[in-house]
C-alpha cells in the first residue's frame, strides 16, 4: 500500500489555499493575454510610446529617486541613532519609523494643501493663498511625487540600515584599531563594506516600493498627465482595456520583483555578517562634539518635514473652509456639518455621509477579518515550513507564501479582477462583493503573516511540541493547548500590523472597489479626485488615527512579550 | 618584559582596576584570572591600547606605552589581540582578514607572511572562504593567524576559547601554547577558567574586584594561596574551605591544629578520606563520584556544604559516608580571608 508522508494533509491544504489566493490570479493574467494583440499594442506600436515607454521611464526615475533619497535620509538617521551620541536618539528612532503608519496618500494630500496651484483647477494651496506663485514643477509631477515617496519609504531604508549597524559589533572596529588603521580607513575599509549590503538592500526595497506606489503619482502626477506604470495600468482597467492593463501589470511586477529580489539576495549573501555569532563589546558611540546640536536639529527637521508637518497640514486643511487660508475660519463642517447648499457645494460633513459610515464599518470589518484570517493562514504555513519537508510541496508553499511581497498592490488588484471578476463555473463573480477585497487583501498580507508565524513558531521550539506529543495529544489539541497560547502575543501584534496595512491600502482596493463596498482609502481618493480636499483630508485623518491606535497597541503588546 | 606599576582605571567614580603592579619577563605567559567583572578585561584593553589608564604606568620592554597622561596607539606597541568574538571582518576572505592589518601597516612581502600564518594554523585550504562559510573553530584559527602574521612581540588574548565547545577548547589551548613556544612572544591571556590558567601560564594574576589578589606561578597559587578566595578558585577540584570557629571544625569539633582560629580551614580533597565513624570523622551524604586517574573524586554534602574527597577506585559507596579530617589543614584563613 502507498502511504502518504506525515503532515501531507496539512501541507496540501495550505498549498491549496495559496493556489487559490496567489497562484490562480497570476496565472489568469498570463493566460488571458497569451497571444493577445494587446502585446503588440503595448510594446511595439505607435501607441506604445505613450502607453508604456514614457510611463516606464517615469516609473524608473521615481524608483531611482526614491531609492537614493531613502538611503540618504534613512542611512543618515540610522547612523545618528545607532552609532553616535546625538541627543534624543530614542525619539529620533521612533520618528524615523513613523512613516510606516502614515498612508502615502496622506502625505500627497498634505503636499497639495501647501503647494497646489491653479493649473489643475479647483482651490489652491496655502502658498498661493499667501499670494506666492507656485511653479508647476513644485506643485505637480515628478518633484512632489518623489518627495512624497521618499518621505514614505526612507523608513524602510532606516530599518534595514539601523539593524545592520546595530549588529556591527565593537570588536570588529577595535580589531581595525589594533591593526593601526586610521579612523578614515576603518570607516572605508570596515564599516562601509559591512553596511554596503544593507545600504543596497534598503535602496532596492525603497525602489520596489516607489515603483509600486499608486497614490502619490495618482494624486500629484495625473492632474498634469504624468503617468507611471501603476497609474497607466489603473487607467487601462478603468476604461475597459483590461488586456493592456494586465500586460502593464506584468511589466510592473517584473520591474519591482527584480529589485526586491536583488535586495533580499544582498541581505543574505555570502559576505553577510548576520551569520557570525559571538558576543562582542558594543561599539563605542562616536562623539559628535560641536556637530551634536546641528546634526540633531537636521535629523529632527527631516523627521518633522516628512512626517509631522504633513499631519499638521492635514488637520488644518480638514478644518479650513478655504485651502488658501489653512489657519483661519476653522470649522467642523467637513467633519460633522449638515448639508448646506451654500457651503462646499452642498456636501455634508463626513460623519453625516451615509457612505462614509458604511465605508468606516466596511474598512474596520475588512481590516479585522483580513488580519485574523491572514495571521491564521500564516501560522499554518509556518507550521508547514517548520515541519518535515515534503519534496516539491513544502518548497511550493514557501515560494507562494512570499510571492505577494514581490507584487505591486495595483498589479495584484488587476490579477484579482481578471480571475474573480467573472463567474467561475457554478461560483458567481465576486466583483462588487466585499469577498473580492477580502481575498486580495489576505493574499497581499500573507508574506508578512507567514513571517510573523515563523517567528512565533520558531520561538516555540520543537521540544515543547514534542513534550506535548509524548502525552498523546493530537495536532488540534496541541495547536490550541500549546502552540496558540504561546504564540498569541506575537500573533496579535502581527495581526494589528496587518490591520494597519489593510486600512491604509489604496493600491490593491482601488481597482476592486465598487460603490456597494466602499472603503475609507478609496473614499478619500475619490473626494480628492473630485476636488473636495477638506473631506479627503478628514477621511485620511480618520484612517491615520485608527492606524496609530492599532500600532501603539501592537507595540505595547510586543514590549510586554519577552 | 611587561611591567605594570600602580595601574588604575576609573569609569566615572567606579574603579575597574585599582592599583595593580606586576612584572612578566620576556617570553612569559601571564594569565589574568578571575570571575566576570573583576577588571581583567579592562586590564587587557589597557595593555592593548584600547583604553587609557587613569593613573599608573605600563612599560613594554622598558618603553613607556601608557600612563595617566598618555596612551600610545595600539599599532605602535607591537601587540596583537585576539577577541572573544574573534572580530573577523565578514566582508573579507580568510586570507583577506589575515592580510589587512599588514596592508594597513605597509608591511612588505605580505603574501609570504600570510601564507606562513595560514599554514601554521592549518588554514591553507580555506584561504578563499568568507568567515560565514567556516566553522567556529576555524574562525578562531583565523583570528589567531591574523594576530601572528604581523609577528607581534606581545600577544594578547581576551577569553579566546569561551565560544568553543569542550573538545575544541582543549585543542585550541594546545594551539595557543604551541604558538607561544614557536614565536617566543610575551603573552597576556584573560580567562575565568582556572584550568586554562594553570595549563598555559608561567605567571598568574588572580583578580577580584579590580585588585590583584595574588600574583605568582601556578605552583605558588596551588601550594601557597594568598587568600581564601584564591584557595577556593584554583585547583581541580578547588580546595575545600571548611568553616572553623574558635579552633573548632564546623564550630563543634575542637582541634589544636586549628590554633584557635575563626574563619576557614583549607583542606584539599586528597588530604581527606572516607573512613569508619570515629572521633575525627564527619557524617556526610553521598552526592556523586567521578572516576579520575585511577581513583574516584567523591562529592559529598556535610554540615550543609559540599565537600570533595578522594577515594579508591573500587568498593561500594553507601549513601551515608564518614569523612576523616586531616591531622592539620593545608592553610587557615581568617574571617576576611587572609592567611593566619
Amino acid at each position: 500500500m502507498f502511504a502518504l508522508p506525515r503532515g501531507f494533509g496539512l501541507t496540501f491544504g495550505v498549498l491549496a489555499i495559496l493556489a487559490v489566493l496567489v497562484a490562480a490570479p497570476l496565472t489568469t493574467i498570463v493566460i488571458d493575454t497569451l497571444g493577445s494583440a494587446a502585446w503588440r499594442e503595448v510594446l511595439a506600436s505607435n501607441l506604445s510610446r505613450n502607453l508604456t515607454w514614457l510611463p516606464l521611464k517615469n516609473t524608473m526615475i521615481l524608483g531611482l529617486a526614491t531609492a537614493v533619497g531613502s538611503v540618504l535620509i534613512g542611512g543618515f538617521l540610522a547612523w545618528l541613532v545607532v552609532m553616535t551620541d546625538v541627543p534624543f536618539r530614542r525619539t529620533l528612532g521612533v520618528l524615523a519609523t513613523l512613516p510606516f503608519m502614515i498612508p502615502s496618500f496622506a502625505t500627497a494630500l498634505a503636499w497639495g494643501s501647501l503647494f497646489r496651484n491653479s493649473r489643475a483647477g479647483g482651490s489652491v494651496g496655502m502658498l498661493e493663498g499667501w499670494g506666492m506663485s507656485v511653479p508647476d514643477w513644485l506643485a505637480w509631477g515628478m518633484v512632489p511625487t518623489a518627495f512624497v515617496l521618499i518621505s514614505q519609504y526612507f523608513a524602510l531604508a532606516f530599518t534595514v540600515v539601523a539593524a545592520s549597524l546595530a549588529s556591527l559589533n565593537g570588536d570588529v572596529v577595535e580589531a581595525g584599531q589594533m591593526a593601526g588603521a586610521s579612523r578614515r580607513r576603518i570607516v572605508f575599509g570596515i564599516v562601509l563594506p559591512m553596511v554596503t549590503p544593507a545600504l543596497l538592500a534598503g535602496g532596492s526595497l525603497a525602489f520596489a516600493a516607489g515603483v509600486s506606489n499608486f497614490a502619490a503619482p495618482a494624486l500629484l502626477g495625473l492632474p498634469v498627465r504624468m503617468q507611471t506604470l501603476s497609474t497607466r495600468l489603473f487607467g487601462m482597467v478603468e476604461i475597459g482595456q483590461t488586456e493592456r492593463g494586465y500586460i502593464l501589470a506584468m511589466l510592473l511586477i517584473v520591474v519591482s520583483a527584480v529589485f526586491l529580489g536583488a535586495g533580499n539576495r544582498l541581505l543574505a549573501g555570502r559576505r553577510s555578517f548576520a551569520t557570525i555569532g559571538g558576543k562582542g563589546a558594543r561599539a563605542k558611540r562616536m562623539a559628535l562634539g560641536g556637530a551634536r546640536g546641528p546634526l540633531c536639529a537636521l535629523a529632527l527637521g527631516l523627521c518633522f518635514v516628512t512626517t509631522v508637518l504633513p499631519i499638521i497640514l492635514l488637520v488644518a486643511a480638514s478644518l479650513a473652509p478655504q485651502g488658501s487660508a489653512l489657519f483661519s475660519n476653522w470649522t467642523l463642517h467637513f467633519w460633522i456639518g449638515a448639508s448646506d447648499p451654500g457651503f462646499a457645494r452642498g456636501q455634508a460633513g463626513i460623519f453625516r455621509n451615509p457612505q462614509l459610515m458604511t465605508a468606516l464599518w466596511m474598512t474596520l470589518a475588512l481590516g479585522v477579518g483580513v488580519a485574523v484570517v491572514s495571521v491564521l493562514i500564516g501560522l499554518l504555513a509556518a507550521v508547514v515550513l517548520n515541519g518535515k519537508r515534503i519534496p516539491v510541496l513544502t518548497e511550493a508553499v514557501s515560494q507562494l507564501a512570499f510571492l505577494p511581497m514581490l507584487l505591486p498592490g495595483i498589479a495584484f488588484g488587476a490579477a484579482y479582477i481578471a480571475l474573480y471578476g467573472a463567474p467561475i463555473g457554478p461560483f458567481p463573480a465576486l466583483y462588487g462583493t466585499p469577498w473580492l477585497l477580502a481575498l486580495a487583501l489576505v493574499a497581499a498580507t500573507l508574506p508578512f503573516a507567514v513571517q510573523t508565524g515563523r517567528a512565533t513558531v520558531a520561538q516555540i521550539s520543537g521540544d515543547v511540541d514534542e513534550a506535548a506529543r509524548m502525552t498523546g495529544a493530537g495536532f488540534v489539541r496541541r495547536l490550541f493547548a500549546i502552540t496558540l497560547p504561546l504564540a498569541s502575543k506575537g500573533m496579535i501584534a502581527g495581526a494589528l500590523l496587518a490591520f494597519v496595512n489593510v486600512i491604509g491600502d489604496l493600491a490593491i482596493v482601488v481597482l476592486l472597489y465598487t460603490p456597494q463596498v466602499p472603503v475609507l482609502s478609496v473614499l478619500s481618493y475619490r473626494y480628492a479626485s473630485d476636488g473636495f480636499h477638506q473631506f479627503a483630508n478628514a477621511v485620511t485623518l480618520l484612517i491615520l488615527l485608527i492606524s496609530v491606535l492599532a500600532t501603539v497597541l501592537a507595540n505595547a503588546l510586543k514590549g510586554r512579550g519577552k | 618584559m611587561i611591567s605594570i606599576e600602580n595601574l588604575t582605571k576609573r569609569f566615572d567614580t567606579a574603579f575597574a582596576v585599582e592599583d595593580v603592579s606586576l612584572q612578566v619577563p620576556e617570553g612569559g605567559f601571564l594569565v589574568l584570572l578571575g570571575p566576570s567583572g573583576c577588571g581583567k578585561s579592562t586590564m587587557l584593553r589597557m595593555l592593548a591600547g584600547l583604553e587609557a589608564p587613569s593613573s599608573g604606568a605600563i612599560r613594554f620592554g622598558g618603553r613607556l606605552v601608557a600612563d595617566g597622561r598618555m596612551s600610545m596607539p595600539p599599532e605602535k606597541r607591537g601587540a596583537g589581540l585576539v577577541f572573544q568574538s574573534y572580530a573577523l571582518w565578514p566582508h573579507m576572505t580568510v586570507a583577506g582578514n589575515v592580510e589587512w592589518p599588514l596592508k594597513v601597516g605597509r608591511v612588505h612581502g605580505r603574501a609570504a607572511l600570510v601564507a606562513e600564518a595560514l599554514e601554521m594554523m592549518g588554514l591553507g585550504a580555506l584561504a578563499a572562504r568568507y568567515p560565514s562559510e567556516i566553522s567556529g573553530g576555524q574562525q578562531q584559527r583565523v583570528a589567531l593567524a591574523r594576530m601572528i602574521a604581523a609577528r607581534p612581540k606581545y600577544m594578547l588574548f581576551d577569553e579566546p576559547l569561551s565560544n568553543l565547545d569542550a573538545t575544541l577548547r582543549v585543542e585550541m589551548r594546545h594551539e595557543i601554547a604551541r604558538i607561544h613556544r614557536m614565536t617566543g612572544a610575551t603573552a597576556v591571556y584573560v580567562t575565568h577558567d582556572q584550568t586554562e590558567a594553570m595549563t598555559l601560564a608561567s605567571h598568574v594574576a588572580v583578580m577580584r574586584a579590580g585588585r590583584v589578589e595574588q600574583f605568582g606561578t601556578p605552583e605558588d597559587l596551588l601550594a601557597r594561596p594568598a587568600s581564601a578566595f584564591v584557595a577556593g578558585f584554583v585547583g581541580t577540584p578547588p580546595a575545600n574551605l571548611i568553616p572553623v570557629r574558635d579552633g573548632s571544625w564546623f564550630a563543634r569539633m575542637p582541634d589544636a591544629a586549628l590554633r584557635g582560629a575563626t574563619g576557614h580551614a583549607m583542606v584539599r580533597a586528597e588530604d581527606m578520606s572516607l573512613a569508619e565513624p570515629g572521633p575525627r570523622t564527619v557524617q556526610a551524604e553521598l552526592v556523586e563520584a567521578i572516576p579520575m586517574v585511577g581513583r574516584r573524586l567523591v562529592t559529598v554534602r556535610a554540615e550543609g556544604m559540599r565537600l570533595s574527597v578522594v577515594a579508591p577506585a573500587f568498593g561500594a559507596l553507601p549513601p551515608t559516608v564518614h569523612l576523616m579530617l586531616p591531622a592539620a589543614p593545608a592553610a587557615i584563613f581568617d574571617i576576611e580571608g587572609r592567611p593566619v
